[in-house]
Order: C-alpha cells, then sequence, then structure tokens
C-alpha cells in the first residue's frame, strides 16, 4: 500500500475554528458539484442520468445551432459543432460511464476526474491556441453539471459525512446556499479574511482558511482533511496522531461556543457603568434569527447584497419585500438598518473590488433598481422598525439626489394607498475618506450614520484588502485611522446624530476597545464576534480607555500603539 | 493494417475547424484510425474519431503526422484522412 505523508499547506486564517471532512472540491465558482460514492444498486442509475445529461445538453446545442445559423451563420455554430463533438466523443463519455462504473462514484464526480485529467494533459502541451479551447470543454462540462443539477438538486443535507468545500474562489452566494450541518469548513486558493465569502463563513461559523497556494492540483474529492482557521493551515492526509489532536480541539470549541455564546441576559455596560449599544450585522436574511438568540439590541447593518442577487439581476419587488418583512417582523422591537445593495462591491472573480460606480453612485446610476428596493423596504417597513442606509457616499449632492429619490417614492406610494411607516429614518455610511472629512455635512441631510471601517480603512491607507502580500498594510494601528476615528467623532457629536459603528474594527476586542475610548458608543458585529465583543465591554472601564486613547493619538509608531492597547486590555481580557 | 505519413497542410494546423473535419471524416469509416506526431516518440496517439484527442496533437501547419488504419476499410481510410489534413478538400 501507499504510505501516505501528511501535509501542512499554509494560507491566512479567514474564519476562526478547527474541522475536519472530506473534501467536496468546487470545479467552478459557481459551480459546486457533491461527490460521494455509490452503492452497489445505484450505479446504473447514475449512468442513465449521465445519459440523460448527455442528451439533453445536445439536444439544447442542436436548438441553439438552429437558432443561430438563421441569424448569424458562421463562426458561433463551428463553436457548437465543437461542443457537439465534445459529447460525441466517446473517449469522453464513455470514459465517464466507465469511471462511474469502476470507481463507483455518482455522474458528476466522474465528469470531473476525466475533464480534470484532459485539461491537465491540455495545460502540459505548450500552444497558446489549445490552452484557449480549454473553454470548450469547461462549458460542456459545465453545461453537463447543470442539467445533472436539474434532476438532483444540490444540497449537503443528504450527505453521509462531513464535508469541507474546497476551490479556487467560492462566491458568498454559493456559501448561503449550501449552508447545512454537514458543511464544515471552506477553503479557497484566492480571497482573504477581509472578503466577502470569508465575512459569511464568519457569520455561518464555518472555519475557514484562504489565500492556501495550490490546494487544487491533486486534491480528490472525499479525501479527509483538516481546516485549521485559527492558524490558517490546512492538513491533508493528516496522520492518526493529528487527526486525533483535532478531534480534540473541534469538541473543546463546540464546548466553549456553548459557554461563551449565551451570555445574555447579561447588560451590555462598561465597568463604570456606560451603556453600550451592541449591534449584529447580517448578511442575509435567515441570520436575523441568530442575531435574535445572541439578544443584539439591534441590526446595525444588513447587507443586502446576497439576499437581493439570490435569483438573478432582477429580483421583484414583492420578494423583496417579503424578505425584508421576514427580516423585520422577526428583529420584533429591535430597529434594522437596512443598507441598499453595495452593487459595485459584489467582487468579480479575482476578488478586485470595483471602486468607478459602486455604492450609492451605482443606485443613481440605476435608479429602478434603486427605486425597487426603496419601495420594498417601504412595504415591509409595517412589520417592524427600518431604517434605510445609503451605502459608500460620498459626496453631499449624491446625498440629496438620494433623498430626492426617496421622497418621490414615499409620495407615489402614498398616492396608490400602500400603507408603509412613516417615520423611516435614512442613514449614510460614511466609508470613504471623503466622507469621513465632511461627515458633519452629511449629517445635516441624515437621521443616523454608520461608519464601515473596512473601506474606510482601505481607501485612507491605499491598500487593496483582498490583495494578501500586502495585508500587513491593512492597518487598524496606523495613526493616520486613529486620527481620522477621532476626527469622525469630534465632527459628528456636536451634531447630535447617532453613529453605530459597523466594520470589522468593532468586531476585534482590541480595536473595539480603541473605539470606546475614542467617544464611539454604539457598536455593531458579527454574529460570530457578538460574545466575544460583549465580553470586553463588561470587563473595560470608559475612563479607562479614554486615557489610552489620548495617549495612542500622541504615538508615532504602529507597533508601540498596538503595545499600548493590548497591555490596556491585557487583564481584561 | 494500413499507414503512412503526411504533413499537415491546413493553415491553421489541426485546431478546431479542421479538427472537427477530421473527426466527421473519420466516423464515415469502419477502421479504427489513429494519428501519431511523427517527430516525437512520446506515444502520444490521437483517436481521429475523438475531437479531445485530436486537439491534443497540437499539430500544427508542417507538422508531420502518421496516419495508421486497421479494419475492413482501411486502405480507403488512410487514403481519404491523409488526402484531408495534407490541404485537400476531403471533407
Amino acid at each position: 500500500m501507499k504510505t501516505v505523508v501528511e501535509r501542512r499547506l499554509t494560507g491566512v486564517a479567514a474564519s476562526p475554528g478547527v474541522a475536519f471532512g472530506h473534501a467536496v472540491t468546487s470545479w467552478d465558482p459557481e459551480f459546486v458539484t457533491l461527490n460521494y460514492t455509490l452503492e452497489p444498486s445505484e450505479v446504473d442509475s447514475q449512468v442513465e442520468s449521465l445519459r440523460r445529461s448527455v442528451d439533453e445538453s445536445r439536444q439544447q446545442l442542436v436548438r441553439m445551432q438552429d437558432k443561430l445559423a438563421g441569424a448569424v451563420g458562421g463562426d458561433s455554430t463551428t463553436l457548437i459543432d465543437a461542443h457537439l463533438l465534445i459529447l460525441e466523443d466517446r473517449l469522453f463519455v464513455e470514459r465517464i460511464v466507465e469511471k462511474i462504473r469502476a470507481e463507483r462514484i455518482n455522474a458528476e464526480w466522474a465528469i470531473q476526474a476525466v475533464s480534470s485529467h484532459i485539461l491537465e494533459a491540455y495545460d502540459r502541451v505548450h500552444d497558446d491556441y489549445l490552452r484557449d479551447r480549454r473553454g470548450d470543454l469547461e462549458d460542456v462540462v459545465r453545461r453537463l453539471l447543470a442539467n445533472l443539477r436539474s434532476y438532483h438538486p444540490l444540497t449537503f443535507d443528504s450527505l453521509r459525512y462531513n464535508s469541507i468545500l474546497v476551490g479556487r474562489t467560492i462566491l458568498p452566494m454559493t456559501l448561503l446556499e449550501l449552508k447545512s450541518p454537514r458543511l464544515v469548513g471552506v477553503v479557497t486558493e484566492s480571497g482573504g479574511p477581509l472578503s466577502h465569502t470569508a465575512i459569511v463563513a464568519r457569520s455561518l461559523n464555518l472555519p475557514a482558511v484562504m489565500g492556501v497556494d495550490e490546494v487544487l492540483p491533486g486534491l480528490m474529492s472525499g479525501e479527509l482533511i483538516i481546516v485549521d482557521g485559527d492558524e490558517g493551515v490546512v492538513i491533508r492526509a493528516p496522520s492518526e496522531e493529528t487527526l486525533e489532536s483535532y478531534r480534540v480541539r473541534v469538541q473543546e470549541n463546540a464546548e466553549t461556543r456553548r459557554r461563551v455564546e449565551r451570555p445574555v441576559g447579561a447588560p451590555c455596560v462598561t465597568r463604570d457603568r456606560i451603556s453600550i449599544l451592541l449591534g449584529s450585522n447580517i448578511n442575509f436574511k435567515e441570520e436575523v434569527d441568530a442575531a435574535v438568540a445572541h439578544e443584539c439590541e439591534a441590526v446595525g447593518l444588513y447587507r443586502t447584497e446576497f439576499d437581493f442577487f439570490r435569483d438573478g439581476p432582477k429580483p421583484s419587488e414583492a420578494r423583496l419585500a417579503e424578505d425584508y418583512a421576514y427580516v423585520l417582523s422577526h428583529a420584533g422591537d429591535r430597529w434594522v438598518n437596512i443598507r441598499a445593495v453595495d452593487a459595485g462591491m459584489r467582487e468579480n472573480r479575482d476578488g478586485w473590488p470595483a471602486t468607478g460606480s459602486r455604492g450609492l453612485r451605482f443606485l443613481l446610476e440605476n435608479r429602478g433598481l434603486f427605486r425597487t428596493q426603496l419601495r420594498a423596504i417601504y412595504r415591509a417597513s409595517v412589520h417592524g422598525h427600518a431604517r434605510i442606509l445609503l451605502p459608500f457616499v460620498s459626496t453631499p449632492e449624491e446625498l440629496s439626489e438620494a433623498r430626492r429619490i426617496n421622497a418621490d417614492v414615499r409620495r407615489r406610494l402614498s398616492e396608490r394607498g400602500v400603507p408603509f411607516d412613516e417615520s423611516v429614518p435614512m442613514g449614510v455610511m460614511i466609508e470613504t475618506p471623503a466622507a469621513a472629512e465632511s461627515c458633519d455635512l452629511m449629517a445635516s441631510q441624515a437621521d443616523f450614520m454608520c461608519l464601515g471601517t473596512n473601506d474606510l480603512i482601505q481607501y485612507l491607507l491605499a491598500v487593496d484588502r483582498t490583495d494578501l502580500a500586502n495585508l500587513q498594510l491593512y492597518d487598524p494601528y496606523h495613526p493616520a485611522v486613529l486620527r481620522v476615528l477621532k476626527r469622525v467623532h469630534t465632527l459628528v457629536a456636536p451634531t447630535g446624530k447617532p453613529m453605530v459603528v459597523c466594520g470589522e474594527l468593532a468586531a476585534d476586542p482590541y480595536s473595539a476597545a480603541v473605539l470606546l475610548g475614542l467617544g464611539f458608543t454604539r457598536l455593531s458585529v458579527n454574529v460570530g464576534a457578538y460574545a466575544r465583543i460583549k465580553r470586553m465591554i463588561r470587563s473595560v472601564a470608559v475612563t479607562e480607555l479614554r486615557e489610552m486613547a489620548d495617549g495612542i493619538l500622541g504615538m508615532r509608531s504602529r507597533d508601540r500603539i498596538e503595545r499600548r492597547v493590548r497591555d490596556t486590555l491585557a487583564k481584561d481580557l | 493494417m494500413t499507414d503512412r505519413e503526411v504533413v499537415i497542410g491546413h493553415k491553421l494546423g489541426l485546431h478546431a475547424r479542421a479538427s472537427a473535419r477530421l473527426v466527421q471524416l473519420a466516423g464515415g469509416f469502419q477502421s479504427r484510425i489513429c494519428i501519431s506526431r511523427a517527430d516525437r516518440s512520446d506515444g502520444t496517439e490521437a483517436d481521429a474519431r475523438s475531437i479531445l484527442s485530436v486537439l491534443l496533437l497540437a499539430a500544427a501547419q508542417g507538422t508531420r503526422v502518421r496516419v495508421a488504419a486497421d479494419g475492413r476499410d482501411e486502405q480507403a481510410a488512410v487514403e481519404a484522412v491523409c488526402h484531408y489534413l495534407g490541404g485537400g478538400e476531403g471533407a
């Protein structure tokens, strides 16, 4: 028997916790398939499903060809010819069938195994043209998998084992679609702790390691792997000793979570009796239930992108209104900051954020979409305490324009006799350096504000938070960050408008303590960090933190700043 | 078995369109037809009826390949395939 040696692959810790399970490799960021071994009795039906999918794919291509032949002809039908020939290629289809029978694996798995093998052969040939032809095979595979999925909808719940999703890139949406107790961990080759996929993994309490080089080559679906989201390590072929030590850690973590996660009932006040409002950030509607279970005081940030684009680029108003009614009614008497879609923010495949037209700029360019979402929020507003939050605002003029559209939407709803809550406030995200510097001007046109520290730091320090090589540059202890936070607080305080800090800065106990020291009294954090931050708040005295804040504002070195913060809190945390 | 060597005459070599035609042409014969590169001894052999394996030859214009057929119509098959690969309008 071949001896397998344990291998540790290093990446970046993106979501804490540890897990072990069987790898489910994602062939394509949008296509996760479940790979499993078959009972002997299931083999024939898998082969039949495959043949059905091949037939159906062929028919779809022929129909497309007929349509195109009339319209354009020429090259595009040649392309379809190539796809059809692949489907008719015995080397391809018959090899898949053989694999299903010989290895007793499901059709999806066999398709990926055979195509990966061919694609690897293509990559070995140094021919640019041929490398481009990979796309033909990939398209055919995608079509086959899509047709298969229509007979076997994807669900991790049916798995007999715990699984870990491994892919080059995994979209946040995919994690949400797949969430199941059987999905226990995530590994990606791209991305990092500040990517949206990581945010979602944390909110789902899924340990994740990202930015792991070369984890996919050679990794077989079904292989047992360990994800260590505390250390940022993935272990392949773990030895029995390693596995045992992780078994213990998984159990310990589960116990600590049970203990720590419910400091419920305890009020959110500091040792010197200052009340801090601690809200939750949620990324999809069902997460409101987790927020409520933690007895959070409000939903400081409901990121609506994931729910918004769930069914495609143009959601219906009725469906959105249903989503928001769900969140508002489940939140009960807590207010919910529903942030209008920050659409430019959806990362492209390489994880680069597009800044040209995102947030409010995007909404003002896509007014139909903006109005649809506003109407949906108003329709749902009768179910609870909705507040509208505008994303990525950078000029007071944009804000005025958004307010004008909002007023118009309200007027039309009234004219049509649609009942809604007239008192829904409107707030702005302060997350660009421009907005931070002019937040007093913004305050005059807004009912409340949210300080989004993730983007603010990124744009202030001119670093890309998805760029792993330069992650250390994204530094919350940079003196410029402290000064901007201080400045924002100084500008906003006299306006009397409430401000909630809802970035990751609030979710780290140390930087959250800095925020309290600078004078902020409202924080909102992802559900996974809620208990930790509440514990920090209950263990500190704001008077001491103020002193610390004054001290670090005068420091030049980020290392000294960080040391001072850690020393101040060490005794409490 | 019948075999013969031929130099690829198509301007783009055995790329998608030419390969697709070749596969269709080969499908018209009963014999099993194999194509390998005469300039390499790596044993890469393509089944002329499989587009995926033909593409893998990455045979550009000017590449010398060996065409071998085995079956009842092997002579006609080699003749037709070589004619096509050599740049004739055999398909």
